[in-house]
């Protein structure tokens, strides 16, 4: 009996530390990056963000390239984005520029709530619409369609229904949210959210899966003058 | 009801087959210490999988590899509950039994033997649904759930001795 309370406080003890590290210390080290000038000036100029968070001419930009059908996407938004806002966006330290990057092979509803939020910013109300819907997403997402859903969103929004619900049922957006997926693959984005983090002087920080204190860590790199 | 046949509901957690003194003699059970061993494994697969679902760790990206992809689809959720905290509360009743059935007090008794049994089937049931809902629903693999499968199949098959106990022939080291 001696020997098999020492195994098991072995596997307790080597158990517990492994998983204190998965939690706690797994944080992946900040991936300077080079974006460089991309060529394709045409894609560039397509690939308009769906929505800059904060003021254009922030010092600092965080440039995220999320799916709205992404449960880690949605506990971004949730759960970091108001740390995020609270202490850069709306001091007006730094900017978030949001970009569509829906995974469509994963996720079948993404495509089409990219094109919804962005129809929500036709009229003004692409925050509202975001929050929305990242907030419902465990109720549309295992929808077999999430046409009507998005509609009922509008209304909830107190949107101009039939000009958003023309807009969904067309193919309205569709091309800049396809330019928005080849200018993440472009900067080989491969996951959601991917954020590059640019704290106003090089290098730029490329985070996948990020936590506050990343983003925090990355954007305080770029020195006392941010 | 007569209830003249059965065990009464006392006799369940009460000592039998055997004498105590033989029974000391032949040792503590020895499946239910490896059912205490790999129980404790399995909880710790189980919480990891719980904290990710709870985003007590930093949340899985998208796209990167299928246990997010199966972490963020509908089934990895039965309501309001994570599917990994059921798993973790079975594997830390499977251990906790495990380790009251390895008692001189209770390791002759009929209840734990049934429990564990039960509780061990239940499990690898589970699981085995579960891993159909990977491969032909959600069609992608999270590494950390198959080797929770792993583990609750072979801690199903390090029960099997509790059924000569329930049928009460002892079971044996």
């Amino acid at each position: 009996m001696k020997n098999f309370y020492i195994m098991i406080l072995a596997v307790a003890v080597i158990g517990g530390g492994v998983l204190y590290f998965a939690i706690r210390g797994g944080t992946p080290a900040l991936e300077p990056v080079e974006l460089g000038e991309l060529e394709n000036a045409e894609l560039v100029e397509l690939a308009q963000p769906a929505y800059v968070f904060g003021d254009p001419d922030a010092p600092m930009t965080i440039m995220e390239f999320a799916d709205y059908q992404c449960n880690a996407c949605m506990r971004f938004a949730v759960m970091v984005k108001p740390e995020m806002d609270a202490a850069y966006i709306s001091t007006g330290r730094a900017k978030l520029v949001f970009h569509d990057f829906p995974l469509v092979n994963l996720h079948p509803h993404a495509f089409l709530a990219a094109r919804a939020a962005r129809c929500a910013g036709d009229q003004d109300r692409y925050p509202g619409y975001h929050d929305l819907i990242f907030g419902t997403q465990n109720e549309w997402s295992p929808m077999p369609g999430a046409t009507d859903y998005f509609k009922d969103l509008a209304e909830q929004l107190a949107l101009d229904t039939g000009t958003f619900n023309d807009c969904l049922d067309s193919d309205r957006h569709a091309e800049v949210v396809t330019a928005n997926m080849m200018l993440g693959q472009a900067f080989r984005v491969d996951a959601t959210p991917t954020l590059f983090v640019h704290p106003g002087t090089p290098p730029v920080f490329r985070l996948g899966g990020a936590r506050f204190l990343d983003i925090q860590e990355a954007l305080e790199s770029g020195g006392p003058e941010n | 009801m007569s209830g003249s046949e059965g065990p009464s509901a006392l006799e369940w957690l009460e000592p039998r087959g055997k004498p105590a003194a033989v029974a000391v003699a032949a040792g503590p059970p020895r499946n239910r210490m490896a059912v205490a061993i790999l129980s404790l494994v399995g909880a710790f697969l189980a919480f990891y999988l719980l904290a990710a679902n709870m985003g007590w760790t930093p949340p899985l990206p998208c796209g990167t590899g299928d246990c997010a992809t199966v972490q963020s689809s509908e089934y990895a959720r039965v309501g309001p509950v994570p599917v990994s905290g059921i798993g973790l509360a079975g594997y830390v009743a499977l251990l906790a039994l495990a380790l009251a059935g390895l008692q001189d007090r209770l390791s002759r008794s009929r209840l734990i033997p049934f429990l564990l049994f039960g509780g061990a089937l239940f499990g690898v049931l589970f699981s085995g649904y579960l891993t159909y809902l990977e491969a032909a629903v959600i069609k992608a693999w999270c590494r950390y759930c198959v080797a929770s499968a792993i583990v609750i199949t072979i801690v199903f098959a390090a029960t099997l001795p509790e059924l000569k106990r329930i049928r009460g022939g002892g079971g044996g080291p």
